[in-house]
């Protein structure tokens, strides 16, 4: 096997851990899922002094106990054999609590590095931390950095390199120092070698007796499970509480002869707090970020929208002119230009929106802005039964509901996250935006605005009805409490801003990439081919046959044409593509444009399709069933079919019934006028 | 008295906390033990509480809070937190 050296990172949330393993990583970065489980696992290469190394982040944690899946898989990780050196990051400017984690990786017995992050910070308050002393009194080494500035990286690594190497040498064994990093007192110590001693009897080829000893003693429930042993006898002294105790009692001693100046200043984020999570302005101050970031997305989004439009007209004439030239079959042509090159059009154009969306709302999540969120919604969420930190994926779900539904691996409670997983799709993505603008311009002229923004409450609104009366998840139906941190406000730094971005986007255009590729092509053959072979008259295509069964069903709703029914059924491919087909079905080009939108009133008219239908149809495709990707995110997010399949099912009948009930209500009220 | 009923600018010390074996090890990693010191930061009537402790900022939750027995320390300057 070749000689790599393997190198873990550890820490916990908001330390920078992120930023620090981008810096090394790069581009290079692989995201993928711990196996079996939701959770993100980063890996990348890295080189140092011609040595290769493998670098994985972890999640954040903590600490090592294991209540969380989190700390559960971060465990295991270090405790196999790949793992050659934990770089532990710390947040230097919070180093009391950081250290709790640092304190159960020494005890683990696999060397550890203690990256002193932030340094810049703890510089500019006027703390200073004498690293030596830390590293004497921890026993570790202790590299101080600050990732955003990119100093002391090298210095790091270098460490990381050779502690790595040193340990392979020295082939002291896996746990090569079995010595806790915790001097515990003489009753605890003396319990825990004697608990040692059983676990080497019982067991004899345990390697590290200390650091399981010590969990035992802590009723860890893992430990306790895989290794039985008789620790009654010690149990009545409140030992576990003791070793918690011992270690911060270490903790604190260290903070006071190495931390000079501690903290007497962390003004600028209580101040800033004073505004944002103010009892009274808390709230108004987030509706006019939220109602900001909406401007931002739809304004400036829809400025540059303007000029990817003209682009794609003219790669899409280039296209069709050169393959005209080049007397391709006419079948062919069609295919590129009014199947595959209309379908993806039609979602790229909207990149520039998702764009800005996604970068507000990094800059608010790197900024810190985000965990106050939590903090000013819990009380509102709590009316549905939901904490807090249920909300950010209902944002999230503005721009896209694939990422939203992920987000809600934050929530432990998994009768919230399914709450939530059911609740999200309800708020309006981004694709459905295509629709909207297309049909309130097309039929509201100067109300057009305010029909699209209409369907974003009526979401809103569906939203939290889902969230409030869908009883699921098990008996322990207790709404799951508010813990978080706030961590300190600090400007976003621009490459994680960068690389979150550039990963949401990636996501998406694979999405136009691949689906909506996929249902253009598989589109177009339904509307060019009908039972009898290849046919110019869409009327006798496939399309037309599925369409004119479905759409009695939908008459109720107003939507009783074959056209329109098949436009909605190619949505559940992925939403954009209900414009292209409707530029299909309806033979216009560059359905978007002003001309284009002419040509559709006309058709529609002709049909007996009137603005009623119109806004009908806005509803319809606000609540119908959400696009393929989103449902198998569903599944992968819940694990369960029955729980798709009710998502699917809520989404289906709630947008008949009020599509319906609206177009029926608005015919009788128009039937007085 | 318990942590709910604290008052934004005072410090309180952890006596006891009350709550589920999972919720105790939460509280437990992000340093709340009994004899820390908690400054309350903010408080809205029936809802979550910033707190601070060693140097955190945490949003915790009405019911948690509820969960935590304390004993006042009164008005203090940070400097005297340990």
């Amino acid at each position: 096997m070749e000689n790599i050296i393997n190198v873990a990172f550890i820490g916990n949330p908001n330390c920078g851990k992120t930023t620090l393993f981008n810096a090394y990583t790069g581009a290079g970065l692989k995201v993928a899922n711990w196996p079996g489980v939701t959770i993100e696992k980063k890996e990348g290469d890295f080189e140092f002094d011609g040595q290769k190394m493998k670098l994985v982040d972890l999640p954040g944690i903590y600490s090592l106990t294991s209540y969380t899946m989190e700390e559960r898989l971060s465990r295991e990780y270090i405790l196999q054999n790949d793992v050659d050196v934990i770089i532990d990051v710390a947040d230097a400017s919070s180093l009391e609590r950081n250290l709790y984690l640092t304190v159960q990786l020494i005890e683990i017995g696999k060397p550890v590095i203690l990256a002193l992050n932030m340094m810049d910070i703890v510089k500019a308050r006027g703390m200073s931390i004498n690293t030596k002393k830390l590293s004497q009194m921890l026993g570790i080494p202790v590299i101080p950095i600050s990732a955003r500035k990119r100093t002391g990286l090298d210095e790091l690594m270098r460490c990381a390199y050779s502690t790595a190497k040193a340990g392979k040498d020295n082939n002291a064994g896996l746990y090569g120092n079995y010595d806790i990093a915790v001097k515990y007192d003489r009753n605890t110590k003396a319990a825990t070698e004697s608990v040692a001693a059983m676990i080497k009897e019982k067991y004899p080829d345990t390697l590290n007796t200390g650091w399981i000893a010590v969990k035992i003693l802590e009723r860890d429930d893992e430990i306790c499970g895989k290794y039985n042993i008789d620790t009654d006898a010690m149990s009545e002294n409140g030992i576990e509480t003791e070793i918690i105790n011992q270690r911060y009692g270490l903790i604190e001693k260290i903070i006071t002869e190495v931390l000079v100046n501690k903290d007497k200043k962390s003004h600028m984020t209580d101040k800033i707090d004073s505004v944002l999570i103010h009892p009274v302005l808390g709230i108004p101050v987030f509706m006019a970020v939220m109602a900001f970031v909406f401007f931002l997305t739809f304004t400036v989004g829809d400025f540059l929208r303007a000029y990817f439009e003209s682009v794609f007209e003219y790669i899409s004439n280039t296209v069709a002119d050169f393959l005209l030239s080049m007397n391709v079959n006419e079948t062919v042509r069609s295919l590129a230009v009014d199947g595959i090159i209309a379908g993806v059009d039609a979602v790229l154009t909207f990149l520039p929106n998702i764009f800005i969306l996604f970068l507000a709302l990094a800059f608010l999540e790197d900024s810190g802005y985000m965990a106050r969120v939590a903090y000013i919604m819990d009380s509102f969420m709590s009316k549905l039964g939901l904490s807090g930190k249920a909300f950010i994926p209902m944002i999230l779900g503005f721009g896209c509901s694939v990422p939203a539904v992920m987000a809600t691996r934050t929530l432990e409670n998994k009768s919230d996250k399914i709450k939530t997983i059911l609740a999200v799709p309800f708020m309006s993505c981004s694709a459905r935006l295509p629709i909207y603008v297309l049909l309130s311009e097309t039929f509201f002229a100067r109300n057009a605005m305010l029909a699209a923004y209409s369907m974003y409450i009526v979401g809103i609104a569906m939203s939290v009805a889902v969230a409030k009366f869908v009883n699921v998840g098990g008996k322990n139906n207790r709404r799951s409490q508010l813990l978080i941190e706030l961590p300190e406000y600090k400007l976003p730094d621009a490459h994680t801003v960068f690389i979150y971005v550039w990963e949401k986007l990636k996501d998406y255009i694979t999405k136009a990439g691949t689906t909506i590729f996929v249902a253009s092509v598989v589109l177009w053959l339904l509307l060019n081919f009908g039972p009898h072979g290849i046919t110019p008259y869409i009327e006798q295509s496939y399309a037309a046959y599925i369409g004119k069964f479905i759409a009695p069903l939908l008459a109720p709703a107003g939507l009783g044409y074959w056209q329109i029914a098949v436009a909605l059924i190619s949505g559940i491919a992925a939403k954009e593509v209900v414009v292209s087909s409707l530029g299909v079905l309806f033979g216009i080009g560059n359905i978007l444009s002003a001309e284009g939108m002419c040509s559709l009133a006309d058709s529609l008219s002709a049909l007996g399709f009137t603005s009623v239908n119109a806004y009908s149809m806005m509803l319809f495709c606000l609540l119908y069933v959400p696009c393929m990707a989103t449902v198998a995110t569903i599944k992968k997010e819940t694990g369960s079919l029955g729980y798709t399949w009710l998502s699917v099912c809520i989404h289906i009948i709630s947008a008949w019934s009020i599509s319906t009930l609206f177009f029926c209500c608005a015919r009788l009220i128009a039937g007085f006028f | 008295m318990t942590l709910a009923d604290g008052i934004p600018g005072n410090t309180y010390k952890i006596k006891d906390i009350y709550l589920d074996k999972n919720v105790k090890r939460r509280l437990e990693a992000l340093g709340m033990i009994r004899g820390t010191s908690v400054k309350i930061l903010t408080c809205k009537r029936k809802s979550a509480i910033v707190i601070k402790v060693r140097g955190t900022r945490l949003a915790i939750g009405r019911k948690f809070a509820e969960g935590i027995n304390t004993e006042d320390l009164g008005n203090t300057a940070e400097r005297v937190i340990k």
